[in-house]
């Protein structure tokens, strides 16, 4: 557990120290690659801008005007019948559509009723489940400029969805035992 | 993505009109495009640096290197681009940024994009490709998933990481439900370049 922890913090230097050391054996002006690489980086930034404030302002219409609160009820409607509980539907159906939308929502659960109670851990598990689909979309056919996206969102979310119900069935599994 | 745009920005529209609460609407709009301008401007840093090493790995031959190691795998999900070894390079980079949860995902992953796209264009194998690497991050399979951990940990859990499995498992899932949808639908007669 704890070599996993840590195997991001790990990986990192070994890149950072790799990488241009190994460029350097073999010959390749580093200084100058990288920065040749890291002018290319910010460019494809750039690029993606229009596309995101084109997603976040539709995001955040559909947010602020509380159409989002109305569609995480209903959805709990529907979803209730599996016996996930209504704290967590925010959770999945923000999910996809805001990272930082559903984090706010987990750490308000995890702070009314702890991180170690069975619905802190069930809205743990949600938000650490999948990415958030909408962001992901947007910036990778953005920064190549393609406006049609043909069916990338459909598949994402549906692939979300599945990731969901595993995580529930995991949480039932772990906290009831069946 | 147009049908959702729309949907997004009318409803929450109307939905304002008649909760009465346009005013809000209006700052949580201006709010949402002063959102993306500043994501923009904290992502560049990271940006650079990533893309500034994979341009060392490049000219190195490490991500050639790294293609070839990972084609057997990678070459059954990418079967337009498993013979470019710059497209498979990257792609395999992207994925295992993936899932170690490095904060290179997204600049190696637009990387990615990027190189697709210069070979293949937007053509059928190009789309094919990219709507697959589309859908592996999106699922974003991780074996470690640090902000979720991290948020557990700040509030007093007593075990933060008791989730990473769980949530591998669940993001396993999703990337399998994800491609197999991707597979289905790209074969519709709709989908064409």
């Amino acid at each position: 557990m704890f070599f996993l922890a840590n195997l991001g913090m790990y990986v990192f230097p070994i890149i950072l120290i790799g990488v241009p050391l190994y460029a350097w054996v073999k010959g390749v002006p580093v200084y100058e690659t990288f920065v040749k690489g890291a002018e290319e980086g910010l460019q494809v930034v750039i690029n993606t801008l229009p596309y995101l404030v084109a997603i976040f302002v539709g995001i955040s219409c559909f947010r602020g005007s509380g159409a989002l609160d109305l569609v995480s009820r209903y959805m709990g409607r529907l979803l209730k019948p599996l016996g996930i509980p209504s704290e967590v539907l925010p959770i999945i159906v923000t999910r996809p559509i805001s990272g930082s939308g559903s984090l706010g929502v987990t750490g308000e659960i995890l702070r009314v009723h702890g991180p170690d109670t069975s619905l802190g851990l069930l809205a743990s598990i949600l938000q650490g489940a999948t990415d958030t689909s909408f962001y992901v979309v947007t910036i990778y056919f953005g920064s190549v400029g393609i406006r049609k996206t043909k069916h990338a969102l459909p598949a994402c979310l549906i692939g979300d969805l599945c990731g969901f119900l595993t995580g529930f069935i995991i949480w039932r599994l772990m906290v009831y035992g069946r | 993505m147009n049908a959702v745009w729309l949907v997004l920005i009318i409803s929450g529209c109307v939905v304002a009109l008649l909760a009465g609460n346009v005013d809000v609407l209006m700052s949580s709009v201006l709010e949402g495009a002063y959102d993306a301008v500043e994501l923009v401007i904290g992502l560049a840093g990271i940006f650079c640096l990533w893309v500034g090493i994979e341009r060392l790995a490049n000219e190195s031959g490490l991500i050639d290197a790294l293609a070839r190691v990972s084609k057997p795998v990678l070459g059954l999900l990418f079967p337009y681009v498993k013979d470019e070894d710059k497209i498979m390079g990257a792609i395999s980079a992207t994925i295992i940024s993936n899932i170690l949860g490095l904060s290179s995902q997204t600049p190696l992953g637009l990387k990615a994009m990027a190189e697709i796209k210069q070979i293949h264009g937007e053509t059928y194998k190009g789309l094919h490709s990219m709507i697959t690497l589309v859908v592996i991050s999106a699922a974003g399979f991780c074996i470690f998933p640090s902000g979720v951990i991290a948020l557990r940990a700040a509030l007093g859990s007593r075990n933060p990481g008791i989730v990473a499995g769980p949530t591998a498992a669940a993001g396993f899932i999703s990337t399998c439900a994800g491609l197999l949808v991707h597979r289905v639908l790209s074969k519709r007669p709709g989908f064409k370049p």
